[in-house]
């Protein structure tokens, strides 16, 4: 009784309350994270999925990945993929903050309905870009050709040397508002007289932007992008329904082809030990977000 | 930045604001105005900026005929979204309360535990879901993607409303306990009703993570009449590959809800996103 009593002193409530979550997520994802690791070292495909034995072949299948052309393609377009669209969203994004931040009358509901991107469900990007690059009746060439830059139609989609600038001009669509949003809130908080005191120090816009808002926006420009790069790095559904990974694999991602190798080729552990690989490159960087988020609850 | 600017500089920043505003959303103009075109017109050289002969035949063909009814997969679509926003918020709001207020054992584990899931990819999970699923035999049920969908808006609702809860005053607790509040009626009486916004917030984004989903409701439910949206979406792609009338028909049915919550809960969305903990 005298134990029961202690358990349920102050802190231990707290425990209770968390439980229910808690065990939520650890047999709807850590399970699965344990035995997507297990079937990547086995030999699953749809052969035995259901019955029969499953081999340990322990590393082999990572090691026909680094034998898999296709596999080192999708692994450098993921990178290229991932770096491109956050300069882009990034630099884009800060210039849009910077003039939303203006105290002007549409600042405000032009701030809003630039979420509105952010708001719609990957599918249906991808749809809309389909639409806005077709080769044929694409308003993209359409306007290419009125403004003398093309002569000719371009397949966007079905060229392998221009798919991904597609894929990533829309990711970076996507990326847009999340950009501008946290950087606009980044740059409120930083004091006004700051300003003020440097521009009666004589300084111009541009070494206040460099000597003021950088250094002051060191925090949140490491959380932009540490985040930034976690969900494009991981992007799957507007590659896939855009491009498919094709043509000639040209935009595959790593979470292109683990999907491919599972549900199209039904090489189970194949696609899971890439699904690894993608999870591994991820935590690495995500440790950075992890270690900001767990200091700042220490205080 | 924020000086206090002359009448004829707000004018111009107001202009440069809607011109470039019209740049970013012209995709869903153009989608919404196609969407209105006979296919003729959309296949006009040059392109018409609005519909010359206005076309709602796409919206009604397909709730008239179509092997694929698009309504029906909203449908799904609403309850899949509806029932992983309940098992999110249900099981994130006393996690996260806790997760704010005590300092148990394994907290600080936990917390990075709920940390760690947001990074994850969805290809990691899939597989051994599917497997899992299959083997709870909800395999082609709306149950498989609800509990999938909801993974998503638990961690993130607990990260928005760990902040929320902290920010309360200890007092107000302090004080219902001594009126002989337990700490669960003090829990749903009190800080329940206070943390309201946040709560809606995270009502919001799970839905919004559930309505946009592909991966989970295409992978676990191969039945057309119970696939979500996204999924029919996905589909009609294959089969009607350039008919751009219906499709984007299509497309603008499934951003209605997107732009109802848009419409009414702007500022719920705002104070989401600026929370920093969202997927971009």
């Amino acid at each position: 009784m005298k134990k029961m009593r202690k358990f349920f002193r102050y802190e231990n409530v707290g425990l209770l309350f968390a439980l229910p979550a808690f065990f939520y997520m650890l047999i709807f994802v850590g399970y699965p994270i344990v035995s997507n690791i297990i079937l990547s070292l086995q030999n699953v495909t749809v052969k035995n999925l259901a019955h029969g034995e499953r081999l340990f072949v322990f590393l082999d299948n990572y090691k026909q990945l680094l034998s898999d052309d296709v596999f080192l393609k999708a692994l450098g377009n993921t990178i290229k993929f991932t770096v491109v669209c956050l300069v882009f969203q990034f630099l884009i994004g800060f210039a849009l903050a910077l003039f939303l931040n203006k105290k002007f009358s549409f600042a405000k509901p032009v701030r809003g309905l630039l979420m509105i991107p952010w708001m719609i469900p990957m599918t249906v990007t991808a749809l809309v870009f389909k639409l806005l690059f077709a080769g044929d009746m694409g308003i993209v060439n359409y306007l290419l050709k009125s403004l003398g830059l093309i002569q000719e139609n371009i397949d966007w989609l079905t060229n392998p040397d221009t798919a991904m600038s597609v894929v990533i001009t829309a990711n970076v669509w996507i990326g847009i508002p999340f950009n501008t949003i946290l950087i606009s809130t980044g740059l409120t908080t930083i004091p006004q007289e700051l300003y003020e005191s440097a521009a009666i120090d004589g300084a111009g816009k541009m070494q206040q932007f460099f000597k003021i808002t950088l250094p002051l926006m060191r925090s949140t420009i490491e959380s932009v992008l540490v985040l930034g790069f976690i969900y494009t790095f991981k992007v799957y559904d507007l590659v896939y329904v855009l491009t498919g990974g094709g043509p000639v694999n040209s935009t595959h991602l790593l979470s292109t082809y683990s999907y491919k190798q599972s549900f199209e080729l039904f090489n189970y552990s194949m696609g899971s030990a890439i699904a690894n690989v993608l999870l591994v490159i991820l935590l690495g960087v995500g440790s950075f977000y992890l270690k900001i988020t767990m200091d700042g609850e220490e205080k | 930045m924020g000086e206090n600017i002359k009448r004829r500089t707000n004018v111009i920043l107001c202009i440069i604001s809607v011109f470039v505003l019209g740049i970013l959303l012209f995709p869903v103009f153009w989608t919404f105005i196609t969407s209105l075109k006979t296919e003729q017109e959309i296949f006009q050289v040059p392109p018409t900026f609005y519909p010359h002969v206005l076309n709602t035949k796409s919206y009604a063909a397909q709730i008239e005929t179509g092997d694929f009814n698009m309504f029906r997969s909203f449908f799904n679509s609403l309850m899949i979204s509806l029932g992983a926003m309940v098992i999110a918020v249900v099981l994130a709001v006393p996690a996260s309360y806790a997760i704010a207020r005590y300092r148990f054992r394994g907290r600080n584990g936990m917390l990075l535990c709920f940390l760690v899931t947001q990074m994850l990819p969805v290809s990691v999970l899939l597989t051994p879901m599917f497997i899992m699923f299959r083997n709870l035999h909800l395999y082609n049920k709306w149950g498989a993607s609800i509990l999938a969908d909801a993974t998503i808006g638990i961690p993130f609702s607990i990260l928005i409303l760990k902040n929320y809860f902290a920010s309360i005053p200890k007092d107000l607790e302090e004080a219902a306990w001594v009126d002989g509040c337990n700490k669960f009626t003090t829990f749903m009486r009190i800080l329940v009703p206070i943390a309201k916004p946040g709560i809606i917030v995270c009502a919001i984004f799970s839905f919004l993570y559930a309505w946009g989903d592909l991966a989970y409701g295409m992978t676990f439910i191969l039945d057309q009449q119970k696939r979500p949206i996204t999924a029919g979406i996905f589909n009609f792609m294959g089969q009607y590959g350039t008919r751009w009338s219906y499709l984007t028909a299509f497309a603008i049915v499934t951003i209605i809800p997107v732009t109802l919550i848009f419409i009414f809960m702007q500022k719920y969305i705002i104070a989401g996103m600026t929370s920093g903990a969202v997927k971009g």
